[in-house]
């Protein structure tokens, strides 16, 4: 499969990338492990003027601690996360989530933790080639007028299938955006928007720098349902985390659930994350509670379009986060 | 059996070298000089009338060298047989699938090809599709294909009689529907083709193919040239599947392109293209019947099977027939009626696979199974007491000469320790057993016999020449094997030439398990009537009688006094200056009843012998998500002797991911108005080396007669027997006969939620 | 768009070569520089069928753009032996039965050096796991993980172990 013409870009520093995007901006696309982006370009999804290459840009390829905060660099191989026994010990959703991610000799040095992030929406109607998608009107995500998934659907209902978003955010990330002459910082829960067309609040002349994981004395755990045990995207997965109350360890301070693969963006439940405050963490019944509550949460976002019914993906989110909440229980005990 | 040498033994095959070392060539990895990039023009409508074609831009464009359309073919149509013509290598009136050719265009490179494909402006009317095989006969739309009333491609009607009075008879009678969607084939190599017309205006085509001949013949008709100006050649080949075995229209096109532009034309199928545009396994919807007498022996059976054949009729005939031939083969049957009706729909071309018919097969085991269960008899038990015997006839009347089905059995539910586990497993961790048999060969007229030459090379060396091709499965392996034995020879002395219609004779093809009962069969007499040749010369020098000789080891020996012996080679000179040339012919035609036809008269000897198995799967569900951990895998096939185990249970262990793990827990395909939604190896789940449950091999020897050495089929049925044997360990797991296939966790997950929702309601 | 000129290092040895920029490492490989060994099958990065070595780390070379490999050490399937001298991954894929159709087996021999040379003898469930980017349709993987699992640790019990009996290519007279 050939891939559409383009120029290659290849800045040797941070600072020559940024120089480029602010003077391309529409017309450039940053290439890090091509993984989704290739992809993508092969189907003609996508046809940017030029690439920017992060070949050069070593110094986005970092995992460190500083002041209770885990900073990655965007640049970061998914292999470089799963071996740091930082991500492992303190990270531990991101961890089982890259994990999951593709297969060994995708992550190792391919894949990146920023490609996975930034992954465009997916749909099993609009990821087909060219041929597929001709003789029939265009969807919404491919310039028209008309979603495939559901009918009368008046906008686009792609999937964010990325592993690597639920679990960032159900650990409570920031992103770090920078473009010539500054940075801001983003919350993950903020940063998607609910177009599944442009699924990130993300202007094209910025570039994804860092991600930062504040340390909060809790765990977290990552479940996902695919059809098989690799290569393959999320059809459900689920990320938490559990906080310990300061003054009684068995106690639920604070949780945070996510739900993946059933929307537009990862669906942080705000109202089955709270359900679990003060409850104890053998509270079993307190985990199936917000795991029906999450159920019945994510369940109107999601559309058939990834694969498997959608019944079957909806009954699925109760599995996948309870099975999480008992792991991540189970972490806070050790 | 002892006595072989080279027979017999785990022998790595020969082509293996040039593979490791990426060396051997592929059809996509030939570049022939000034060879330009073909491309196809598909439909993107289910079925439309073509109004106009106008392809001046596309020609116009530089860098294109020619555009053939169906105005070139002069609208002739083709079929495997002659009742089912129909299909033109380029339409020109109608399309009738979503991938059904419409243009060819060759140019100096791919990304021009594209752009020119862009360029061919079809003019169509959209005509009402239909997807449904049971709404396609019903249909009162405009027929898919207009000599075909009710969208009926093919309906092959068997009755043995007496089948409605077996059923007065009957202690026990139960009626079930089992569904199955189509499945892809999903060789690791996607089809690619390379064509060109040589100096001497003969055609020579690369490109992977069941059978080279099957290739040949059609082009010869189709160009109007005589067949020995058709050349296929030889080249590796990425696997088959019974998917490659008919012409398609891209080697028209591709040869057409070749003709029109006097230079060499190379055609590569994307993924998508290969899972669309090539070939299918057909969706079924079957009816089984059954009566059984008090101990569970099966009197009477009426299947009716509903086969969603897609646009064309591709092996029509042979698909309708051989899921019940299978059947008929594993199982003995007092009487029995089939119907099986082969349906036009508006989607993918439906030919020949691996496994036939998953919802037909697998639909049968799980009613033994329910049968089993009223009658309180044990699965096992329910198998042995209608598994198929040697000596007698199936009810198609073909005799069953060697046949270890009962023994499969057995030595399956030894190693798998079936009668610890049985009705003894934990909740939702099961055992189930799948049976089946397939026939090795079938009748082929003209083209059932292969013939094999052998010439011996001064330096006593052997050239061998035969129509079998190797599709990746080891055919050319198995004809070194053969011929090296029988020669006295070591494997790297004997230089294969074959599946090459210039230099081979014709040869069924590698896709009715014919390869080593026929292929091979030649292989084997002509090597003996070779060494006949080397025997006399050599018993001359040794002053001893020819009968008393042996060869082994490059040697040519008395079998008593084996001190007293003669290379091979010295032989060969001997014989070269005594003028005479070393070398031989033999050839094999399976004795199998030639009135024999899969619509007209489906009776008589369909083949010499058939292969017998027996798979037993364990496996854990997970009630919580409905997915299936496979624990263990056991096969067991009587394969008639096995010429090289190490080859076999590569075949035991590919066919049952294939049919088993694959076929009956991921792989199907989704559709959106006729379009395939998971056309690639991302959306089609094949199954990954981490997904893959502990397996048991079992080779089972009944020696046929007939067969060289009694080796016969080499364990393709196992990829039905294994779906069977998953779909009833799956089964016997939640306690629920699933009639859906394949098992994906969503309808496992469904049984076992309605399973509860009755037992609460009791 | 015009070609650009550059160096590959491939199998430790330097070809100069010009590429557009949207050729692909494995388009420059099969079509520029008749390295035919690594194969195209599905194209987007699942099969495996394409993988090289970049810098010791096994990658799909149909996602990898030709000038993102400049610089660094690209092996090839036609890089695992050194002449006529088979590796032992090699010899013990032959030995093991490992090899069907081999259309997957160069990408299956590139996932599985990349392994061995980290972890010279990695247990079943870790072999199965760095082969699971490695689809095979025809073996099932059984004899591809034994013959993983015996590439340089021949085992006395297994039939397919032959230490030593390397096969050397056929010398005509």
């Amino acid at each position: 499969m050939r891939l559409p013409r383009f120029d290659y870009l290849e800045p040797a520093n941070l600072e020559e990338t940024l120089d480029l995007l602010s003077t391309h901006r529409d017309d450039v696309k940053i290439l890090a492990g091509g993984t989704d982006l290739l992809v993508r370009m092969k189907k003609g999804l996508l046809k940017p003027k030029k690439l920017i290459s992060l070949k050069a840009l070593d110094e986005l390829s970092y995992i460190k601690e500083e002041n209770g905060v885990i900073k990655i660099g965007s640049r970061t191989s998914l292999s470089d996360i799963i071996h740091s026994n930082l991500i492992q010990k303190k990270a531990e959703a991101l961890f089982q989530a890259c994990e999951k991610i593709g297969a060994v000799t995708i992550q190792h040095c391919r894949g990146t933790i920023g490609g996975n992030i930034l992954q465009d929406n997916r749909c099993h109607h609009y990821n087909q080639s060219e041929f597929h998608r001709s003789g029939r009107q265009a969807c919404h995500k491919d310039g028209g007028k008309i979603c495939y998934a559901r009918d009368e659907a008046d906008r686009c209902n792609s999937t964010c299938q990325s592993d690597g978003a639920t679990a960032l955010m159900a650990i409570g990330a920031n992103l770090t955006l920078a473009q010539k002459g500054g940075e801001r910082t983003v919350d993950l829960d903020n940063f998607y928007t609910t177009d599944g067309i442009m699924p990130f609040a993300m202007e094209s002349h910025e570039l994804l720098k860092e991600i930062a994981i504040p340390i909060q004395g809790a765990k977290s755990a990552y479940k996902r349902l695919a059809y098989r045990s690799a290569i393959d995207y999320p059809i459900v997965c689920a990320g938490v985390l559990l906080k310990p109350s300061d003054t009684d360890k068995n106690k639920i301070a604070d949780a945070r659930i996510v739900v993946g693969a059933m929307g537009r963006a990862p669906l942080f439940l705000a109202k089955a994350s709270s359900s679990l405050k003060g409850k104890n963490l053998t509270d079993k019944d307190a985990f199936k509670n917000a795991a029906d509550i999450s159920m019945n949460s994510a369940a109107p976002f999601a559309v058939h379009n990834v694969g498997a019914t959608l019944e079957y993906r909806c009954d699925m989110v109760f599995e996948m986060v309870f099975q999480a909440l008992e792991q991540a229980a189970i972490a806070v005990k050790k | 059996m002892s006595d072989y040498t080279i027979i017999g033994k785990r022998m790595p095959r020969v082509d293996s070298r040039a593979k490791v070392m990426g060396k051997a060539k592929f059809t996509a990895d030939l570049k022939l000089p000034g060879m330009l990039v073909g491309k196809i023009k598909r439909s993107p409508y289910a079925h439309a009338r073509i109004l106009n074609i106008d392809t001046s831009k596309a020609e116009a464009l530089p860098g294109v060298k020619s555009v053939v359309t169906g105005k070139d073919t002069e609208g002739v149509k083709w079929g495997v047989f002659a009742y089912t013509r129909d299909q033109e290598f380029i339409q020109t009136q109608k399309v009738r699938y979503i991938g059904d050719e419409v243009a060819g265009v060759a140019a100096v490179d791919e990304e021009t090809a594209l752009k020119a494909l862009d360029l061919i402006e079809v003019d169509y009317e959209e005509l009402p599709p239909v997807f449904d095989p049971m709404e396609a006969m019903a249909s009162q739309t405009e027929l898919i294909h207009e000599e075909f009333p009710n969208n009926v491609n093919v309906h092959v009607n068997i009755d043995t009689g007496n089948v409605d009075e077996n059923f007065e008879k009957a202690y026990y009678i139960r009626e079930d529907t089992y569904v199955a969607p189509e499945e892809s084939y999903f060789q690791a190599e996607p089809y690619a083709i390379v064509a060109r017309f040589d100096h001497e205006d003969c055609l020579e085509v690369w490109c992977p193919n069941g059978g080279p001949h099957m290739k040949s013949k059609p082009l010869s008709n189709a160009f109007k040239i005589p067949l020995h100006k058709v050349k296929i050649k030889k080249i590796t080949i990425g696997g088959a599947f019974g998917g490659r075995s008919e012409i398609c229209p891209v080697d028209y096109i591709c040869a057409l392109l070749a003709k029109k532009t006097n230079k060499p034309v190379k055609i590569e199928f994307t993924r998508e293209e290969n899972t669309i545009a090539t070939r299918q396994g057909h969706a079924m919807i079957t009816t089984h019947k059954t009566g059984v007498d008090k101990d569970g022996k099966v009197l009477a059976r009426e299947t009716t099977c509903y086969m969603d054949g897609g646009a064309y009729s591709s092996t029509g005939p042979i698909a309708t027939s051989v899921p019940f031939l299978s059947m008929e083969q594993v199982y003995r049957m007092e009487s029995v009626r089939y119907n099986g009706y082969r349906i036009y729909t508006n989607k993918p071309i439906r030919g020949m696979i691996r496994t036939h018919g998953r919802g037909f097969a697998c639909g049968l085991d799980t009613q033994l199974d329910m049968i089993a269960d009223h009658l309180g008899i044990d699965p096992v038990e329910m198998r042995l007491r209608n598994c198929r015997k040697p000596g007698e006839y199936t009810s198609t009347k073909s005799y069953v000469d060697s046949c270890a089905m009962d023994e499969t059995i057995h030595k399956a539910v030894e190693k798998s320790g079936w009668k610890e586990k049985w009705g003894k497993l934990p909740p939702f961790h099961g055992i189930g057993i799948g049976t089946n048999s397939v026939q090795t060969g079938f009748p082929m007229g003209i083209r059932g016999g292969s013939q094999s030459f052998i010439k011996f090379n001064e330096d006593g060396e052997a050239t061998v020449m035969s129509g079998v091709v190797d599709n990746g499965q080891g055919n050319d392996n198995m004809l070194v094997q053969i011929a090296a034995e029988e020669l006295g020879l070591l494997p790297e002395d004997i230089h294969l030439v074959s599946a090459d219609t210039e230099t081979t004779s014709s040869d069924p093809g590698s896709y009715s398990q014919v390869s080593t009962f026929v292929g091979g069969h030649a292989v084997q007499i002509a090597a003996r009537n070779c060494k006949k040749k080397l025997f006399g010369v050599a018993a001359k020098v040794l002053k001893v009688k020819p009968d008393t000789l042996a060869a082994k080891n490059r040697l040519i020996f008395v079998k008593n006094d084996p001190e007293k012996s003669i290379p091979i080679k010295k032989v060969v000179r001997i014989s070269l200056l005594n003028f005479t040339s070393v070398n031989a012919e033999g050839g094999y035609w399976p004795k199998v009843d030639m009135t024999r036809e899969w619509v007209k008269n489906p009776y008589g000897q369909m083949c010499e012998a058939f292969s017998f198995g027996t798979t037993i799967v364990e496996v854990k569900v997970d009630p919580d998500t409905g997915q299936v951990e496979v624990l263990e895998v056991t096969a067991a096939q009587d394969v008639g002797y096995g010429l090289n185990p190490l080859v076999l249970e590569g075949q035991f262990e590919g066919a049952l991911t294939m049919g088993g793990q694959g076929g009956m827990l991921t792989e199907y395909h989704e559709w959106k108005d006729g379009r395939c939604l998971n056309p690639t190896m991302l959306d089609y789940k094949l199954p990954l080396a981490c997904d893959m449950p502990k397996i048991n091999n079992i080779i089972v020897e009944s020696i046929d007669p007939k067969g060289p050495y009694g080796a016969k089929e080499a364990g393709m049925s196992i990829a039905m027997s294994a779906a069977q044997g998953y779909s009833a360990a799956v089964s016997n797991a939640i306690g629920v006969y699933m009639d859906s296939f394949p098992l994906t966790p969503d309808k496992i997950l469904t049984a076992i939620k309605k399973k509860k929702q009755q037992s609460e309601k009791k | 768009m015009e070609k650009i000129q550059i160096t590959l290092d491939i199998n430790n040895k330097p070809y100069d070569v010009r590429v557009y920029p949207n050729d692909t490492l494995l388009e420059v490989l099969r079509d520029e520089l008749d390295l035919t060994g690594s194969k195209e099958s599905c194209g987007e990065g699942v099969c495996g069928s394409c993988t090289v070595h970049m810098d010791g780390k096994p990658v799909r070379s149909c996602l990898t753009l030709a000038l993102e490999a400049v610089g660094s050490k690209i092996k090839t399937v036609e890089g695992l032996a050194s002449g006529e001298d088979l590796s032992d991954l090699q010899q013990s894929f032959i030995d093991h039965g490992a090899v069907q159709c081999g259309f997957c087996t160069p990408g299956m021999l590139m996932s599985a050096d990349a392994l061995l040379n980290v972890n010279p003898r990695p247990d079943e469930k870790t072999i199965r796991k760095a082969l699971a980017g490695n689809i095979c349709r025809c073996t099932g993987y059984a004899k591809i993980v034994e013959a993983v699992a015996h590439a340089g640790n021949p085992q006395d019990h297994c039939p397919d172990c032959k230490t030593g009996s390397k096969t050397v290519s056929k010398t005509k007279e």
